[in-house]
């Protein structure tokens, strides 16, 4: 079976912020619809289904709150589902839409989210309930700590430096300059990153993600629908793939785990998937652009080896090469990534919303020029999820 | 695509298991597994379904993720119910970017209050101030349904009669006791019009399905439960927007349009007619006969109907609830995906002593965890 072409038609983001008073969660989830919906030129009644991304549900303090947003985001009465995979949410929201129109039921899919993490009294103490309430979570371990000894790992295995991982931040900030939507736009430079206050070894200050509030929201569609709308310049959907790996942090920490933490296993097997899919051999030269999904400086370091971007252990080395800065060979986070903007639910839906706007030349002051096909990831839980979506402007 | 449910496993459901909630999803899984004939490598990818307030653990299927064999699959956790999860799983499979998917739903009941987790699925200004949860908006949508329809009483404690009298044929029911009838009158209100008698059980257990397509199904030679018709849809998030009043009756919009969606797609005219048995989310008895009407069983305002002249009974023209319903089995968040495990095991000449004869076509339809707000129709057929 041909598969259908499917296509990002309409993207749409709110500024990401410290807290938003002014609007409810449902009310900041329609800002995103609204735009995504005149991005691509369509109405709410064009809309066929819906996918909501959202993911804890404790951040929001109410359960299930994708229904009380269903209203707002012109999801009544119709096809309507949510997914959650922590962090991972948006790449599995964008999947699930993409599957929604592959399945030849439906023809044009609202994948939405929002997050209101300005409301969360403590993100650390919501994200230690993510682990075992008999082993793990009783050593008040969270998603800082967890990230902190893939950190270590990374440095003891591959002998990566501080200063290689304070490089990442350095360049994160300085795209985010020319991203208005972005929720830190301030340079800063190697020795900021190195003197910051450690929040946790070897991870300090600024290298660590702000806790943002934002909406994002994506209108997916199969060709037929396309070409009834006479759009040209679409994002197609080349390959999507996801992976579990382990729940436990101490899984992986001894050198002969199958997961050991300093490499992000489960993002390997989903960008060979995802490869697979898309047809492409050799990313490294086929991948114009990255949106990666990367909360700390040195997740991102062990996601472009495992995207397949430089050997295992290298990425220290040619973040010191700037293989990975806009004038680079492969550009990473163009829109400054994660470490510029983390609300949760909607984080990898952004990935997939800039990696969007690079391949269509939407991408105004921080487009990398001649990106034909990037890559988006999201990445959840223990880093236990990873999501990875493959788009080019080809079909 | 076509796709097939190729196997069921389900634990028993009761009061307080003495399993972890990875411990029952482990189980459910392993039984689905074994009915498949699939082997848990050739699993391509799992669907978890539950919700993080129920299970006291954020992103809950990082837990489960393990026990229901997804370790370094495409995994996906669905929230709503767990019926969401067979919408997902059939998206993946009919798209063709699968050859199956595993779908597993738990709650574990005896560790979580329902009632303030239910309550904390209101919206923080309006209604959960006012005290809203599961029990008290099935309550207001009970009530008018009652009233508008002259539904009595009696009627109400008739299908709890005829599901608990079913349960006593299901082994794995948390609830086999009948309320005598003397004493159904008694039995003290929780929530007007509901009694006591006429809410469900909260019960801890976990149920799974594996789902596949055509290809795989038929080379696996197996008895199967065709996925001819499905259909999903949601509602307001307010309840005063959700139920529609119609001439006689009262109806739920999403309920409505699921089911008409679902119809459509197996080319349902007459429901009455075509549809053997039914698996349907029984969350209060008033809700059955709510469905009887907007499923077309019958016409408006008279569900009552249906139970009084005996159709809906196990030996009736149209059986419902064969396995004893939520009314007897009430894994929360899971319920919903029990009601297409029952059904599939009917259509495939499986449900043993709760077995309806000569099933051809079989209908499962579920509602979301804590409200009617979400419907999710499902038709199968052998």
């Amino acid at each position: 079976m041909k598969p259908r072409n499917i296509g990002i038609i309409g993207v749409g983001q709110t500024k990401y912020v410290t807290r938003r008073d002014d609007v409810t969660l449902p009310e900041l989830a329609r800002e995103a619809a609204v735009l995504a919906l005149e991005d691509a030129g369509i109405a709410f009644n064009d809309l066929d289904g819906m996918v909501f991304s959202l993911a804890l549900d404790a951040l929001e303090g109410t359960e299930g709150a994708e229904r009380w947003c269903a209203d707002a985001v012109g999801g009544r009465r119709i096809p309507f589902i949510r997914v959650h995979t922590g962090g991972a949410t948006g790449g599995s929201a964008t999947h699930a839409g993409f599957l929604h129109i592959a399945s030849g039921l439906f023809d044009c899919i609202l994948v939405i989210g929002a997050e209101k993490m300005g409301e969360t009294p403590d993100a650390q103490k919501v994200l230690n309930q993510i682990f075992d309430p008999v082993y793990e979570r009783s050593v008040a371990i969270n998603a800082v700590n967890m990230c902190s000894f893939q950190a270590a790992r990374h440095m003891k295995k591959y002998g990566t430096t501080e200063y290689q991982m304070a490089l990442v931040a350095v360049r994160s900030r300085k795209n985010a300059l020319r991203n208005p939507h972005a929720h830190i736009r301030k340079e800063i430079k190697v020795e900021d990153v190195l003197t910051s206050r450690v929040i946790c070894y070897p991870l300090k200050l600024y290298d660590c993600c702000p806790r943002s509030t934002g909406a994002c929201a994506v209108v997916i569609a199969s060709e037929k629908f396309i070409k009834k709308l006479g759009k040209k310049n679409i994002a197609w959907i080349k390959g999507i793939a996801a992976c579990t790996g382990t729940y436990y942090m101490g899984d992986r920490m001894d050198g002969s785990s199958a997961n050991d933490h300093a490499d992000a296993d489960g993002l390997f097997l989903a960008a060979k998937r995802a490869y697979q899919m898309a047809g492409i051999d050799n990313p490294r030269k086929e991948i114009d652009v990255a949106e990666i999904y990367a909360p700390f400086t040195s997740t991102e370091l062990a996601a472009v080896e495992a995207l397949g971007f430089c050997g295992k252990g290298e990425s220290g080395k040619y973040n010191e090469k700037g293989l990975f800065d806009m004038e680079g060979g492969i550009p990473v986070n163009p829109s400054g990534g994660v470490l510029t903007a983390n609300p949760i639910s909607v984080t990898a839906l952004a990935r997939v919303a800039e990696a969007s706007l690079q391949v269509t030349g939407k991408a105004g002051e921080r487009q990398v020029s001649k990106s034909k096909t990037a890559v988006a990831t999201g990445e959840g839980g223990s880093l236990q999820f990873y999501t990875v979506t493959v788009l080019s402007n080809k079909t | 695509m076509k796709v097939a449910i190729i196997g069921v496993g389900q634990t028993a459901y009761g009061e307080k298991k003495n399993q972890s909630i990875d411990e029952m999803v482990f189980e459910a899984t392993k039984n689905a597994l074994e009915d498949s004939g699939l082997e848990r490598e050739e699993v391509e990818s799992v669907v978890t379904a539950g919700s993080d307030g129920l299970d006291g653990c954020a992103i809950s299927n990082m837990l489960t993720a393990g026990s229901s064999g997804a370790y370094l699959k495409d995994e996906v956790k669905v929230s709503g119910g767990g019926i969401y999860g067979l919408v997902l799983g059939y998206l993946r499979v009919a798209s063709g970017a699968f050859d199956n998917s595993l779908i597993v739903s738990w709650t574990k009941s005896s560790g979580v209050s329902v009632e303030l987790i239910s309550n904390l699925a209101y919206d923080p200004f309006y209604l959960r101030d006012c005290g809203f949860n599961l029990v008290t908006s099935l309550a207001f949508e009970a009530s008018i349904y009652m009233h508008k329809t002259k539904t009595k009483d009696k009627d109400a404690a008739e299908i709890v009669l005829k599901n608990r009298e079913n349960a006593s044929r299901n082994p794995l029911a948390h609830l086999i006791d009948k309320p005598l009838m003397r004493k159904t009158s008694l039995s003290k209100y929780i929530s007007y019009p509901l009694r006591e008698c006429h809410l469900p059980p909260s019960s801890d257990g976990a149920c799974a399905l594996v789902i596949a397509s055509e290809r795989r199904a038929r080379s696996l030679k197996k008895n199967c439960a065709w996925v001819t018709g499905l259909g999903w849809a949601i509602d307001g998030y307010y309840a005063d927007d959700r139920l529609v009043e119609t001439r006689h009756g009262v109806s739920l919009h999403s309920l409505k349009k699921s089911s008409e969606m679902a119809f459509t797609m197996a080319r349902i005219k007459n429901p009455l007619e075509e549809i053997d048995v039914a698996e349907v989310s029984d969350v209060t008895p008033f809700h059955e006969m709510m469905l009887y009407e907007t499923l077309g069983f019958c016409t408006d305002g008279n569900g009552k109907e249906l139970i009084r002249e005996g159709i809906t009974k196990l030996d009736g023209k149209l059986p419902v609830n064969p396995s004893g319903g939520i009314l007897s089995s009430n894994p929360i968040f899971a319920s919903s995906l029990v009601r297409v495990a029952e059904a599939a095991l009917q259509v495939m000449g499986k449900a043993a002593g709760r077995q309806v004869k000569n099933v051809d076509i079989a209908l499962a339809q579920g509602f979301t965890w804590h409200s009617t707000q979400g419907s999710c129709t499902v038709i199968l057929r052998n």
